[in-house]
């Protein structure tokens, strides 16, 4: 099985190239074999790869130390299910998932279009395919995981301790399937760009895929911060790693499309930016890749260094050069089809919702790449962290909440005052009366009472928004509350299913805005001792140390100590937290030692300890912090990755056309 | 003479390849570097990282540990991660430069020196690359204004789209609406004034 993925690797990146070539001459000289041959190659690229997959797997859980791979990132003595997930913990691995899942994906878009925009697809099938021809020519010639040792060493590095989670089993197959579904918009972009036909035929196409990618980028980045929070014992979930950010580009502009691409549908307008955002998401996804891949930026990602930086950066630079003369040389196709009524009106607010995305998608990957300008203009070395990022773009994101309110309220085309008024009412008492309770408990924190403010606007927004649904159903067809709100979001799945994914935002930044009151203690506690500290909602707590113990566990040492908490004089518990000193099959340490956060977690907020260091037999160094509302970050995300499910979910063609959902906005539905 | 156009694809291709330049620059000394298949936790810390920063005491401490803690936040650890000083110094089990470079906080502390005093110390000896964020002066200001610029720039740009998007529609948007009005005469309402306005 080995040799045989090995070999598939070579036969994918001879299908791949044959794909990309007849792809290109079929749409060209329109032949139907060329463009079916260029098809099938999709199909045959997706089942070398598969084998190449299967075949590296099998290399891993079976310890087949021959290749430099497996001796890399395992050892003998891991668990299977880290073996089977170090296929993602290395540079060429994870570059292999990559190109798996791209060709899937490519799979995927040539079968459900098969009889569908057939003028597109010979484009659409060789784009796909080039890109998977890179991603294969990297792994055969820059990263190739069957490389073999000159020996076989007696046992394996092991696994990076930090990746010897569940979170890491999960956290980089959603981020992958959620950037590389950034391709197949990409490829109809493209097709649709060399073909000239821009009209909505191809956004229809697109939409779902954006949709796919958006929500694998989703729930990738929160099983991310998830990780992180567990893992890395910072304290935190989301540091603005040159990584994390990388992440969150192309979702920021996803983002902006599934916004902008409402107003294109509707109105005919934004098609050059539709574009613009379709692409961008894709280049920022192999620019993202190529932060991590490279090195270029220092990063806690770094494990994934390697010399596939220059192949990236080639590969970037030829996508943005296509990608631009296609753009500049068709812009006359891209002229907007409708005029806009009103600056008071729905299209014009998702204009201020896009512009706030990109801004916020630039101010980001202007802080991560700006290391890299100021050491070549000044030569100086300097760190863009967390206070800059924070700075710059807490403002940026308050702003774009308050438009998650008021872009609902606004109606197509026009707004009157009449209506104006009528909308806003309710939310804006809803989110004055939220500002003004917290103020009054004694909330003094500026940003976060902004933020609690305008997250009881919104939810007054989405709110209302139900109410109104819910209502004029009752009053149509006589359901109950609960059968008419069912019936209102499955009959209407892309607007209510969006307003599910504001509700799972207004969670996210509600949660955000508690950080502003974390409290963090440094802790030194000998066995038998307490410690006493007062959490932000002026709970007092008592630590109480077990002391510390030490131990042997699978693959690991274990230096623990145990905590008993009490909150106001009432036991709650007990938190271990943990330095972990991971060795081989042969007792040899492999890894410095890693932490294992102690987390008590509540709905109100999470005691989290970190064990620093154990001076002596008995007395441990800690850091004890409470960290207000993270749970909600967790669930704020599960609501968001079922708004977007329900937004995604396919809709019989006929209910769509009840709900108005495919069809062209009608004059009654303007004043809604 | 060159069109608009023109003039904005050249000058955008020209500052992409000034970046692309700078970056491959960045990624070939990296790459120079760099080793195949070794974790970063197996990385070495180092201790060698690590400077000194004395001053003498001049007179009783000004700051309390909340602040001194607040002050660690914006201090980044020289042995080579990307975290500040008080988070690796409570996280990290083996890096010995955080650790240090805390003992000179709690010293310049001791001695009467106040946060920007000794942020300040910290870049005399480390230079800017000490700080968490970029300092506010000099070339690395743009760091800060720039996504500001952009923001303002991107207002100023989608102002303009909304001008040229609404053409002779305008009108209606200023008259007062008819909010009673059925769809079928709002419809003719808007075609009069559209007539109107040609």
């Amino acid at each position: 099985m080995i040799l045989i993925g090995e070999l598939s690797l070579w036969v994918a990146l001879l299908m791949a190239t044959w794909g990309t070539t007849v792809g290109f001459a079929g749409g060209y000289y329109k032949r139907s074999e060329l463009i079916a041959s260029a098809e099938r190659a999709s199909y045959a690229t997706f089942g070398f790869l598969l084998l190449a997959a299967l075949g590296l797997w099998t290399a891993l859980l079976h310890s087949d130390f021959s290749f430099r791979y497996v001796a890399s990132y395992t050892s003998a003595n891991l668990p299977s299910i880290y073996k089977v997930t170090a296929f993602w913990a290395g540079q060429s691995g994870s570059l292999l998932l990559w190109a798996f899942i791209l060709s899937g994906y490519s799979a995927i878009a040539v079968w459900t279009n098969r009889s569908r925009n057939r003028e597109l697809m010979p484009y659409v099938t060789a784009t796909l395919s080039a890109i998977t021809l890179f991603f294969v020519m990297t792994l055969c010639f820059g990263s190739n995981p069957y490389e073999r040792l000159d020996w076989i060493p007696p046992d394996g590095t092991g696994l990076n301790p930090q990746l010897q989670n569940p979170g890491m089993a999960i956290h980089p197959p959603n981020l992958y399937l959620g950037y590389i579904g950034t391709a197949i918009p990409f490829a109809f972009a493209i097709a649709a760009l060399i073909t000239r036909r821009l009209d909505a035929g191809w956004l229809a196409a697109v939409r779902r895929w954006t949709l796919v990618s958006w929500f694998f980028n989703t729930t990738g980045i929160i099983l991310g911060m998830w990780w992180a929070y567990v893992e890395l014992g910072w304290g935190g979930y989301w540091a603005w790693d040159p990584v994390e950010n990388a992440s969150f580009l192309p979702w920021l502009v996803n983002t902006a499309f599934l916004h902008s691409i409402m107003v294109q549908e509707k109105r005919g307008m934004l098609r050059k930016w539709n574009v613009t955002l379709v692409v961008s998401a894709f280049l920022l996804a192999i620019l993202g890749t190529f932060i991590t891949r490279s090195g270029v930026i220092s990063s806690v990602h770094s494990f994934a260094q390697s010399n596939v930086g220059t192949w990236f950066l080639s590969f970037l630079v030829l996508a943005i050069a296509v990608t631009v003369y296609l753009v500049a040389t068709r812009l006359n196709d891209l002229e907007a089809k409708a005029e806009l009524e009103s600056l008071v009106s729905r299209e014009a607010s998702f204009l201020f919702n896009n512009l706030l995305l990109v801004g916020i998608a630039f101010a980001v990957l202007w802080g991560t790449l700006f290391p890299i300008l100021s050491e070549a203009v000044t030569n100086n070395k300097i760190t863009v962290g967390p206070p800059f990022f924070n700075k710059v773009n807490v403002p940026l994101g308050l702003a774009l909440l308050a438009l998650t309110g008021i872009g609902p309220l606004i109606a197509w085309r026009r707004a009157s005052a009449e209506n104006l008024k009528r909308q806003f009412t309710g939310p804006v008492l809803v989110g004055i009366t939220t500002g003004a309770a917290l103020f009054a408990f004694g909330m003094r924190d500026f940003g976060a009472l902004v933020a609690y403010t305008l997250c009881g606007f919104v939810s007054g927004t989405i709110v209302q928004e139900f109410w109104k649904g819910v209502g004029a159903r009752r009053r149509m067809y006589g359901e109950n509350a609960v059968m008419a709100l069912v019936r209102l979001v499955a009959r209407n799945r892309r607007r209510y299913g969006g307003y599910i994914v504001h509700v799972g935002i207004v969670v996210l930044f509600a949660a955000f805005a508690g950080l502003a009151f974390k409290e963090e203690f440094d802790v030194t506690l000998k066995g038998g001792e307490n410690y006493e500290a007062v959490d932000p909602y002026g709970n007092q707590w008592r630590f109480v140390s077990q002391g510390v113990s030490r131990y042997d566990e699978l693959n690991r040492q274990t230096t623990a100590v145990l905590l008993d908490a009490f909150r106001n004089g009432k036991r709650v518990g007990v938190i271990k937290t943990e330095k972990r000193q991971y060795v081989d099959s042969r007792g040899v340490p492999t890894f410095q030692p890693a932490t294992e956060v102690g987390i008590m977690e509540g709905i109100r907020e999470d005691v989290y300890v970190v064990l620093a260091g154990v001076i002596g037999e008995d007395t441990a160094e800690m850091r004890i912090t409470f960290n207000p509302l993270v749970w909600w970050v967790w669930y704020g995300g599960m609501i968001m990755a079922i708004g977007g499910l329900i937004v995604m979910w396919p809709q019989a063609e006929r209910r769509r056309a009840q709900a108005g959902y495919s069809t062209v906005l009608q004059p009654a539905e303007q004043k809604a | 003479m060159m069109g608009r156009r023109r003039f904005l694809v050249a000058s955008a291709a020209g500052a992409a390849g000034v970046a692309t330049l700078a970056i491959a620059r960045a990624a070939g000394a990296q790459e120079a570097g760099s080793q195949v298949n070794t974790g970063a936790a197996n990385a070495p810390m180092e201790s060698d990282r690590y400077k000194p920063v004395q001053l003498a005491a001049k007179g009783s401490p000004v700051m309390n540990q909340a602040k001194r803690d607040e002050l660690e936040h914006h201090l980044h650890c020289q042995c080579g991660c990307n975290l500040d000083v008080y988070t690796c110094r409570t996280t990290d089990f083996s890096c010995e430069v955080s650790p240090a470079m805390h003992r000179d906080v709690m010293a310049l502390v001791a001695g009467g020196y106040s946060a920007p005093e000794i942020i300040a110390a910290f870049t005399n000896v480390y230079g800017d690359r000490v700080l968490m964020a970029p300092p506010t002066s000099g070339f690395d200001i743009a760091a800060w204004i720039t996504p500001f610029v952009a923001l303002l720039a991107g207002i100023a740009l989608v102002l303009v789209v909304l001008r040229r998007l609404r053409g002779p529609a305008l009108a209606p948007a200023i008259a007062p609406s008819v909010a009673d009005a059925t769809p079928t005469e709002q419809a003719r309402l808007d075609a009069l004034v559209r007539s109107d306005d040609r």
